[in-house]
């Protein structure tokens, strides 16, 4: 498989993939902290497991939104002759990243609604 | 898809077909003698995916009919209060078998065999890459899974329930055997499964018919390939947590024995990482074949193709969040679990979307009332319920209330069944005719679908109502008056529904299924996808050049040019057995695979791995020990033949195309099976180490327990060293080993034994260095934990020594040379996969207690 298809699978998998990482992060750091009693620890004000669990989820939609732009460039300026496979893929990712977005949203509200380690 | 698109498409080919009329005399002959299947006693040594594949459903549906007649035994028993039918030890094994049956040597068994006889077909590949490594599998799953069953018959039948959750199955509080037949034999059968996953993903990736790109893959494969992926990595989960139990059972290792600082719920969290992904696991399968009869049925492509691959993808993805809403009852923090509540919500919306994309193509097309079709509706009906109560358990505080009551039983019995077995029985009825001379019957099929939908229903609907006012499961019974007798009773009344409606299936089946050698029942359907081409043994006689998802609708005279050899590949280029291999996105024609034929040694190394398993379990060590040496035996015997290299120069297979007979690096198969191999084993490393990080996190002020010593910095710098070293000989050795000329030059043995000494010293060094300082496995957690992983790289080490001398023996025999070098590229792969697992081990076993400074 060439780099360029490696590259273009990993950018129409960025946005699961930016959930997969968010989801380790925080379910991770959050039975680490409550787990070891570090959760009283803050940053800027804000208590860690709450501020870590509102940076991964930022840093994940970022990644999702970056790979949705992404793919809707590309899938833009393929003319054409485009080959099928391309425009399937800058589609799907399109998608993909789409969905992404929403599913990280949704995974990140638990930290606005709940305590930390109750 | 829309119609202007595939038109298009279809216009951007050349209309000239690859190969012209009239073919030379022999070419079809030859290729049918290449596909021959064994005759006589032999016959069982067939390999190729039309035998092994119906050899390997028929077994699956063999679970099935079992684990449903202990579940009938079950709903006997249930079906008056009080009842004396069968003891309460019998029951405990009862369900216990009905889960573990149906889940391992039923559902994931099924979906696999369904897909080793259908990917080459609908791919028009001529068979799966690795087509003894499918036989291996059959095998070793129909030994080990019928000799796992009769333990019923002996008492000896596992009964902690289909998970197994320690401390009740732990060797305190289950002495015996049973728990063992249940680690050792499910294990095991696990391990065929992943070779099922990677033939899979191989077979999906690199054997597609030429121009049948992404976007024209049919769904199921799609699915098959998202469901391989999720069994790569979610059940090394399962095999560690099986190895961390039975070692724990049989050593006393406390891994889940919490006085001795392990913990139960470690066994949990292994488990359900496995065993909720499981579910899709199953379940998108079902899809994929769903997503194949629909458009079928209705006469219409498929509505949203890319919208269902994109669910499909999420699915694989989203159902790894999910797997701590079976322990909503543990007592985590509230948000930890209200992360899976979202996971498990959210995995609800692609799911929604297959449904709606299901839909909206029968509302775009035709649909026929056949079997299929109701079978289909069936499953959209109890899926969808199942689904909803789903949604309700996702929700940590309903969960709460009906957690092990039988609202759960009603729950899991809708989404599998209406998830996983309509399908089944849908593809059952829409496939046969593609492997049998005579399609089933259409009338007794609505007789069949009757009974089942409604036995379906009048069984599991009103165990809803029984859980809700507070019937525990696996009760194996209950005293009058607790308003539970008439549901249960009306559930056993349609458990034997459900029976007789599967019985008058076999009786159709016996009837009229009739294996279909050159005749098969024919494209009865009007079906749009490759498997309806004329096939035999060796699939298809040429390999079409595809322009859409719906070939047979889109080019009319496909059949007939396929069946004249017009397209690629109508003989045999090397005189044996061959598919195409294609490129992974565009699928252009690569290389011409040289596939393995019938042999005994898949079927002797799989009885022999089998009986190495079993064996162990009634602890006859000594023999057990053969077997495995055996097994091993006869896996080298196996390869010896393979990696053939370039027989003969590159071959026309028309159209002005020639390609290799032989292909070496990222490019050939056995590379990408390799690296999703690495995948696996990685995976099985990473839960260890998880393992390994949650043991400490249980362990406040006592990761390493007081008194512990911990070795001196010296070992583990030596230990690196010669990992470092061994593989950088290796990396020189492959340095050697090129050039165009086909030299095999002396130094190549002689680096990979130096190699071999270095890496067998780096993990000698590393066991010594932590048995110096007089570390216990059996004390605490924390030795169990370190010795689990440094046993863990000996295997691996071990493993690594037998690729090793085997590559020096293939270069002795004349075998290995610097063109024909897949042998050596594949060691060289798990090489730096075990010298990168051991680098980590080390930094971890070492680094980490100095890193936390014992806190």
């Amino acid at each position: 498989m060439s780099g360029r298809r490696t590259g273009q699978v990993l950018l129409m998998l960025a946005g699961l993939i930016a959930w997969a990482v968010q989801f380790t992060v925080i379910y991770g750091v959050t039975s680490t902290l409550c787990g070891r009693e570090w959760a009283d620890v803050t940053l800027l004000g804000v208590g860690i497991v709450h501020a870590v669990v509102a940076l991964a989820t930022l840093a994940a939609l970022i990644v999702a939104a970056l790979s949705f732009l992404g793919s809707w460039r590309i899938h833009g300026g393929l003319g054409e002759t485009a080959a099928a496979p391309d425009r399937f893929i800058s589609q799907a990712g399109i998608l993909i990243s789409g969905l992404s977005l929403v599913v990280i949203l949704w995974q990140g509200i638990p930290a606005f609604i709940l305590p930390a380690c109750a | 898809m829309n119609a202007p698109e595939r038109s298009e498409a279809f216009d951007e080919r050349d209309p000239a077909l690859p190969n012209p009329l009239p073919r030379p005399a022999g070419e079809f002959e030859a290729l049918k003698k290449a596909w021959e299947a064994p005759r006589g006693l032999s016959f069982i040594t067939a390999v190729n995916n039309t035998y092994v594949g119906l050899w390997y459903v028929g077994t699956a549906f063999l679970f099935f009919i079992l684990a449903g007649i202990l579940s009938l035994i079950m709903r006997v028993q249930l079906a008056t209060p009080e009842s004396d039918f069968v003891g309460h030890d019998l029951y405990n094994q009862l369900f216990t078998m009905h889960g573990t049956v149906m889940m391992f040597l039923f559902a994931v068994p099924a979906v696999e065999a369904a897909s080793v006889y259908l990917l080459p077909n609908m791919q028009a590949a001529r068979d799966l890459p690795f087509p003894r490594l499918s036989a291996y599998a059959f095998w070793a799953y129909f030994v080990g899974g019928l000799v796992f069953f009769c333990t019923i018959f002996f008492g000896l039948a596992p009964n902690g329930g289909w998970f197994m959750y320690p401390p009740l199955t732990g060797a305190k509080y289950s002495p015996a055997d049973n728990a063992d037949w249940w680690l050792l034999g499910i294990g095991f059968i696990e391990i065929s499964a992943i070779a099922g996953a990677i033939e899979i993903i191989v077979g999906v990736m690199k054997t597609r018919a030429v121009g049948m790109s992404l976007d024209k893959m049919p769904v199921y494969s799609w699915a098959m390939l998202v469901f391989a992926a999720m069994i790569v990595i979610g059940f090394p989960a399962i095999i560690l947590g099986t190895l961390l139990l039975e070692m724990e059972r049989a050593f006393d290792w406390p891994f889940f024995i919490a006085e001795r600082g392990g913990d139960p719920l470690l066994w949990q969290h292994l488990f359900w990482f496995f065993g909720h992904p499981e579910v899709y696991i199953i379940f998108l399968p079902a899809t994929g074949m769903v997503s194949m009869i629909v458009p079928a049925m209705a006469q219409t492509p498929l509505v949203g193709y890319r919208l269902v691959v994109l669910a499909l993808v999420a699915t694989g993805f989203l159902s790894f969040g999910l797997w701590v809403h079976h322990m909503f009852a543990t007592g985590l923090p509230k948000m930890s679990l209200s992360f899976f509540s979202a996971a498990s919500t959210a995995v609800a919306v692609p799911s929604g979307i297959q449904v709606f994309a299901w839909i909206a193509t029968i509302a775009s097309g035709r649909m026929k009332l056949t079997t299929p079709s109701l079978f289909i509706i069936g499953f959209l009906f109890i899926f969808t319920l199942g689904g909803l109560t789903g949604v309700m358990v996702a929700m940590a505080p309903f969960d709460w209330q009906a957690h092990d009551s039988y609202f759960v039983v009603a729950h899991l019995h809708y989404v599998l069944i209406g998830g996983m077995v309509f399908p089944l029985f849908a593809a059952f009825y829409y496939w046969v005719p593609v492997a049998s001379k005579y399609a089933l019957s259409e009338r007794v099929g609505r007789w069949v679908f009757g009974l089942m939908f409604v036995g379906v229903n009048v069984t599991f609907l009103p165990m809803h109502i029984t859980g809700l006012i507070g019937m525990p499961r696996r009760v194996y019974t209950y005293p009058v008056g607790m308003g539970w007798d008439a549901l249960n009773l009306v559930s056993t009344i349609g458990s034997f529904m459900i029976a007789a409606g599967v019985a008058l299936f076999i009786v159709d089946f016996a009837r009229r299924f009739r294996i279909a050698r050159d005749e098969n029942a024919g494209n009865v359907w009007n079906a749009s996808t490759l498997e309806w081409l004329p096939n035999a043994n060796y699939n298809t006689r040429s390999i079409p050049i595809v322009a859409s998802r719906d070939p047979l609708w889109d080019q009319p005279k496909l059949s007939q040019d396929v069946q004249d050899g017009r397209y690629y590949l109508p003989g045999t280029a090397t005189g044996g057995r061959e598919t195409l291999v294609t490129s992974p996105f565009d699928a252009r024609p690569q290389y011409i695979l040289q596939v393995p034929g019938p042999g005994w040694q898949p079927l002797l190394a799989a009885l022999f791995t089998a009986a190495f398993f079993l064996l162990l379990t009634v602890k006859m060590v000594l023999l057990s020990a053969t077997c495995g040496v055996l097994a091993v035996f006869c896996v080298i015997w196996w390869l010896w033949e393979t990696d053939p290299g370039p027989v003969r120069p590159p071959a026309d297979i028309g159209g002005g195309i020639a390609v290799p007979v032989y292909a070496t690096g990222s490019m050939n198969h056995s590379w990408w099976a390799m690296i999703v191999l690495m995948v696996v084993t990685g995976m099985v490393f990473t839960c260890l180490i998880f393992s390994y990080l949650f043991l400490w996190l249980v362990n406040p002020a006592a990761w390493p327990p007081q008194g512990t010593l911990l070795p001196e910095g010296f070992s583990p710098f030596v230990s690196c060293t010669l990992y470092v070293v061994g593989a950088a000989l290796i990396a020189y050795a492959s340095r050697t080993l090129r050039g165009e000329d086909r030299r095999s030059p002396r130094a190549v043995p002689v680096l990979i034994a130096a190699a071999l000494l270095c890496v067998g010293g780096a993990a000698a060094m590393d066991l010594w260095a932590h048995w110096r300082t007089g570390l216990s496995p059996s004390a605490h957690a924390y030795g169990a934990a370190v010795y689990a992983i440094v046993s863990l790289q000996i295997f691996f080490v071990l493993t690594t020594l037998i690729m090793g001398l085997y590559t020096i023996a293939r270069w002795l025999a004349g075998r290995l040379d610097s063109v024909r070098r897949t042998t050596f590229d594949n060691m060289m792969l798990f090489w730096f996969y075990t010298t990168g697992q051991g680098l980590v081990a080390l930094a971890v076993v070492y680094g980490f207690p100095r890193l936390t400074g014992g806190v």
